[in-house]
This record gives C-alpha cells, structure tokens and sequence, in this order.
C-alpha cells in the first residue's frame, strides 16, 4: 500500500501532542510524572513505529496524496457553513439562551439545507417539543436562559 | 438458590411501570436509530446517555439496552424494504431479504428478521445469565499490577477493531490514554494538564467525549457530502407472518445463529457485522434449500438476524465482568456504567447484585418488547428511515448540545463535545480509531490506579507488573489483542465472499453502505 501525505499530518499532530505533554509533565512533581511519562512514551513510540511503517511504504511502494481519498465527494461550502452555524449555536446559546438559539439555529440551517418550509417549522416545532417534555420537564433540566435573557428579565 | 431469588427479585424490579415504559421507549427510539442509515447503534446510545444520568442505575442501562437491541434490529427494517442495511450488523440481511421483498414478500421478511432477532436476543440472555457470575468471580484474584494489564488488554482489544491500521488504533488508544492524565493526580492530587481551568480538575467528561466522538462527529460527516434523496420503502400489502412450517424450517437455523452470535459477542474486538455474516454462512452451509438463496431465503434472514442479535447478550458479559466492551456500543454502554459510580467486575454481582440482575431481567423483557414493537410498528419505521439528512444534521446536533449541557449544566461541557466532535471528524476521515479513544478515556484511570499503586506497594519495582500467572496470562491476551483485528478482518472478509458469492453486484454495494 501506498504511503499516505495526509498521515505526514497525523504523526506530526501525535508528536506535537507528545511534546506539549512532556514539556508539561516535567514541571509535576516528581511523584506524579510516572503516569503521564509512561502515557507520553506509548504515544511517541507507536507514533514513531507508524512513520517507520509509513517509510518502508513510501519506499516500497511510493507515495500517493491521500486528499482524494480523504475528501472525497466533500462539499467545503456546505460543510464549513454547517460548522460556522453549530459554532455560532454555541456562542447564541450563551447570550440569547437556549429556546431562541436553537429556533434561530434550526431555521437557518434547514432553510440552508434545502428542507422545504413546512417540514421545517414541523422539524423545528417536534425538537423544541422533545426538548421541553423530555429534559425541562422529565429530566427537570434547567436549560440556559442566555445572559442576555436574564438582563432583559431584571 | 441464592441466584436464582437474585434472578426472580431482578424480575419483580424490572416489571415496574417506569421500567417497562423505558423498555418500550428505548427499544422504539433503538429501532428508528437503526433503520436510518447514516446512524449508528453507538451513536444512538451516546446521545441518551445524558437522560439516563437522573434515572436509577438499573433503569437508566435498562434504556440503554434497549436502545442497543432496538438499534441492531432496527437497521434490518431498511436492509429489507430499500436494500440499505441501517447499521452494518444487517448487512448480510439485505442479501436474502431485499430479494423477498422483490418477489412481494416483504411482509414475511419482516416477520422472519423480528421473530429471529427475538430468539437471536432472548437465547443470548441464557449466556448473559450463565457465564457472567463466573467470569465476575474470577477476578476477585485481581490485584493492581493485574487491573493494569486488563486495562492495557481492553485497549488492544478495541484498537484494533474497525480501522485499517492496527498501528493507528494503538495510537488512538494511546492517545486517549493520554488524555485521560488531564485532571488532578488521583493519587497525589497535583493539578496535571489543566490549562488553567478548574472545570478541568475532574478530567475530561467522558460523557461529552462520547457525544463528540460518536454522535457529533457524525454529523460533520453526513454535512460535508451532498444530501441524497433515499430510495422509497416498498409499500407492502402481504400478512406479517411465517406458517407453521416456516417456522420449523428457521428453528435450526436461529439455534445455531444464536451460538454463533454469542460466542462472537463473548470474544472481545468481534461484533455484530462479523456475526450477521457468519450466521447466514452457516444458515446456507446447513440448509437443505440452498437453491433458494440469492433468491430469497427466509433461513438467510433468520440465520443473519439472529447472529446479529444474538451478540447483544453476548457482548455484555466481557464488558459488565471484566470492563472489556468488545465494540463500541459496549463502550458506550460501559461509560454509562462508570458514570452511574459503578464498576465493572465482581461489585456488580455483590454489592450491587438486585441492579445487575434487574438489568439483566429487563434485557430479557426488552426483547419481548422489540418483538411486539417491531411487528406493530414496521410500516411505520419503513417510512421514517427515509427521513432526509438535511433534517437529521440540525435535530442530532441539538441532541448533542442539551445532552451534553444536561449532565453538568455547565456550557463548558458543550465546547468540550464540540471539541471531541471536531477531533472524532478528523479522526475518522483520517483512519484513527475514536472508540479507542472512548475506551482510554475509561480505562485509563482505572490502569493509572493499578500501575501507580503497584509500584507503590513494590517500591518502584517494576517487576510487581510481571509477578503473577495472572499477570503473564493478561500479558499473552494483550499480545494476542493485537493480533486479533488481523484475524477478524479475515474472518470478516472471508464471510462476507462467501455470502454474496454469485451475487456478486451485492459485494459492492454492501461494502460501500458499510463504510457509511
């Protein structure tokens, strides 16, 4: 089997790992170093037995990209936007809490989706059903009112 | 005779309303997971972890495996009726049951994959009652050193498993185990890798990891690619139901699929999507109609879907005794498990014997419950497997945020599923292993303890790891762990030839729905 460029990213990111860890670890005590040391070397060595492997294959039988592979039939402006808008979920949940966000989120994104409208406002109204009975009242969840919320409130 | 009032106690608790209306609630929930291809078994039971937090320990696993059998059943319905297996373990369903739904016999199918997968279940509780107290007494002889290398066991076992790599499931699981130091020394109580966040101090919610890894993770995966319609279920006009002489046919058939399946749920790092495989093998290797499958074989239905449900019990009996979960749904159940303040081993059939064997009592009922759910409500769940991934990306992802805001009610608990989310994305896409990681994230206090504590008793001496026959009989599993995926990926792969060989269009297509 070909040796994959997108693993170069894997072993670079399991060797940053390593060297953040051990660069913390060496400031524990003595005492509490053990553990992690022992964590951070099984990392670093199967780390180190997989660029080996990666080697012998490159050698072998050559090298090969691998992002096509990886990222096949990707859709970067609908995967990216998907991303932004859970992001953005978060960051709305904390101000202007959970009701509203997840309504503002559910909209947008199944408007952005292509889901036609009637299904998207029964979509939205089942969630927002679920949530309501299944956490706030079964559960007795207090979900976030949003900072915002609160400050309207007072 | 104390088991068996332990045995009819756990039945009498399990039969309360509560429960039983958690029973029928999980196993719905479990069947309309299962039936949406793009939707895993593991993931179904991740996202309920959260609601199971306020419930009683035997409750809440008693939801969870119900979801688990509804799961594995549930991805038959669209194997059959649109030749798209819901979960991999219904893979080898889709071969004989798509051709009966062809010939308008969808019905029959339908019935056959429900009735063998109660038997499948309901046989496998038999092992699940059996084996479980035995294997639990063994490892009262565990000491630390012992507890260490049936941690680093469970992490090869599970490494291995489903990724291309062996090396880059260790890795995971390495990783993972790396992950798991964030926190306070257990021992010491130094603050290790907290990035200067108190929230840290307790180490990274499992619970959240899970959510992001398996249930968020796989909403970015459905997102980057285009959204496709689903093919229609086949409206199907014939009875649900098998004549007496059908029935006859299928019985040796469920008979052997259920030792199959149970011996592959017992063996740590095999699961479902080997059993299914090897039980319809077997189901055409014995029948004495083989000329009807690739046509329609109801023993090929019967033989797939009874291995598949089969492993459920099975599968619980490394993960409640040794906390070994053979697969990921294991290992989610596990988290619920430790979550809930218990560990696995032989507490669970002292201390807490009346929760285990209610819980045990409960699987057996689910299975009645799957039965009668999935025979009234097939139509029903046909219909919703065609649900769209465009409504299925928003829905998921605001399960993932207020289950994981609910188990602490703490948004930081959501940046951390978040996170894992985005780093089980790239894992997948890049071939790591984010069960490993979920089971590192378990297992790796419960290791850290038993080295740490070793080592204190033996005053650093390295050699307390290798000390006792114990010790060197873990040591030889840990080797073999990681030379199992080599096996079980051949034997994964020999089964799957053998079962479509001569229809050779399904080997394609399967594997490719698989992979999904």
């Amino acid at each position: 089997m070909k040796m994959k460029k997108t693993d170069i990213g894997v072993v670079a990111f399991m060797y940053i790992v390593c060297a953040y860890f051990y660069s913390e670890t060496v400031k524990l005590k003595e005492s509490s170093q053990t553990y992690p040391k022992f964590t951070i070397i099984l990392l670093f060595g199967l780390t180190t037995l997989y660029l080996v492997q990666m080697i012998v294959s490159a050698r072998k039988h050559g090298i090969e990209s691998g992002v096509q592979e990886v990222f096949k039939d990707f859709l970067p402006l609908q995967f990216f936007v998907c991303l932004a808008a859970t992001i953005l979920y978060l960051v709305c949940i904390y101000f202007f809490g959970f009701y509203i966000s997840t309504v503002l989120f559910m909209v947008f994104l199944l408007l952005f989706l292509k889901v036609p409208l009637p299904y998207t406002a029964i979509t939205v109204v089942a969630i927002i059903a679920l949530i309501y009975f299944a956490f706030s009242r079964f559960l007795g969840v207090r979900l976030p009112a949003g900072i915002l919320m609160k400050a309207l409130g007072r | 005779m104390e088991t068996l009032s332990l045995m009819g106690a756990g039945f009498l608790n399990a039969l309360t309303p509560i429960n039983l209306l958690m029973m029928a609630g999980g196993v719905a929930m479990g069947i309309v997971i299962g039936c949406m291809p793009g939707l895993s078994a593991a993931m179904g039971v991740a996202l309920m972890l959260p609601m199971t937090f306020t419930m009683k320990p035997e409750t809440g696993l008693i939801v969870l495996g119900a979801i688990y059998c509804g799961a594995i059943f549930g991805g038959s319905i669209s194997a059959i009726l649109i030749h798209t297996p819901g979960t991999p373990a219904s893979a080898a369903t889709a071969i004989e049951g798509y051709q009966m739904t062809l010939r308008g016999q969808a019905g029959k199918a339908l019935f056959t994959a429900c009735y063998a997968s109660f038997w499948g279940g309901l046989l496998s509780c038999i092992s699940l009652y059996f084996f479980s107290p035995l294997l639990a007494k063994l490892t009262l002889k565990f000491m630390s050193a012992e507890y260490f290398w049936l941690s680093i066991f469970g992490l090869t076992i599970i490494a291995g498993v489903a990724g291309k790599s062996i090396v880059k499931g260790l890795i995971s699981g390495a990783f993972g185990l790396l992950i798991s130091t964030i926190g306070l020394d257990p021992i010491t109580g130094v603050k290790r890798f907290m990035f200067g966040q108190a929230y840290f101090a307790e180490g990274i919610n499992t619970t959240c990891a899970l959510i992001g890894l398996f249930s968020m993770s796989q909403v970015f995966i459905l997102a980057e690619k285009a959204i496709k319609e689903r093919a229609k279920a086949t409206k199907f006009s014939d009875k649900m139901s098998l004549t007496r002489e059908e029935r006859r046919i299928i019985r040796p058939t469920i008979f052997r699929s259920w030792i199959i399946g149970n011996l592959i749920g017992i063996l740590p790092g095999a699961g479902a999507s080997i059993a299914c495989f090897l039980g319809y093998n077997t189901s055409r290797q014995f029948s004495r109609h083989r000329e009807q499958f690739g046509q329609g074989s109801i023993e090929g239905v019967a033989g797939s879907e009874a291995a598949n449900n089969a492993v459920t019990g099975g599968s619980l009996i490394p993960t409640l005794t040794l906390g070994i979960p053979g697969e990921s749904v294991t290992a989610v159940l596990m988290g619920g498990l430790v979550i809930q303040g218990l560990t696995p081993g032989p507490e669970l059939f002292g201390k807490y014997a009346p929760m285990t064997y209610t819980f045990f009592a409960g699987f057996v009922l689910v299975q009645f419950f799957m039965l009668g759910i999935g025979l009234i409500g097939c139509r029903g769940f046909a219909q919703i497997s065609r649900l769209s991934d465009a409504i299925l990306i928003p829905c998921v992802t605001v399960l993932c945020f207020v289950g994981s805001y609910a188990i602490h009610k703490n948004i930081l608990d959501i940046v951390v599923m978040l996170v894992f989310g985005i780093l089980g994305y790239l894992m997948r896409k890049l071939d790591l292993n984010t069960a490993a990681v979920v089971l590192a994230l378990i297992l790796g206090p419960i290791g850290e303890k038993g080295l740490r504590n070793a080592l204190r008793t033996s005053r650093g001496s390295i050699s307390v790891l290798f000390s006792s026959p114990v010790c060197w009989v873990l040591i030889c599993l840990c080797i073999l762990g990681i030379l199992s995926p080599l096996f079980m990926a051949r034997l994964e792969k020999k089964s799957m030839e053998d079962a479509v060989s001569g229809t050779a269009e399904d080997v394609g297509k399967l594997t490719e729905e698989d992979n999904v």
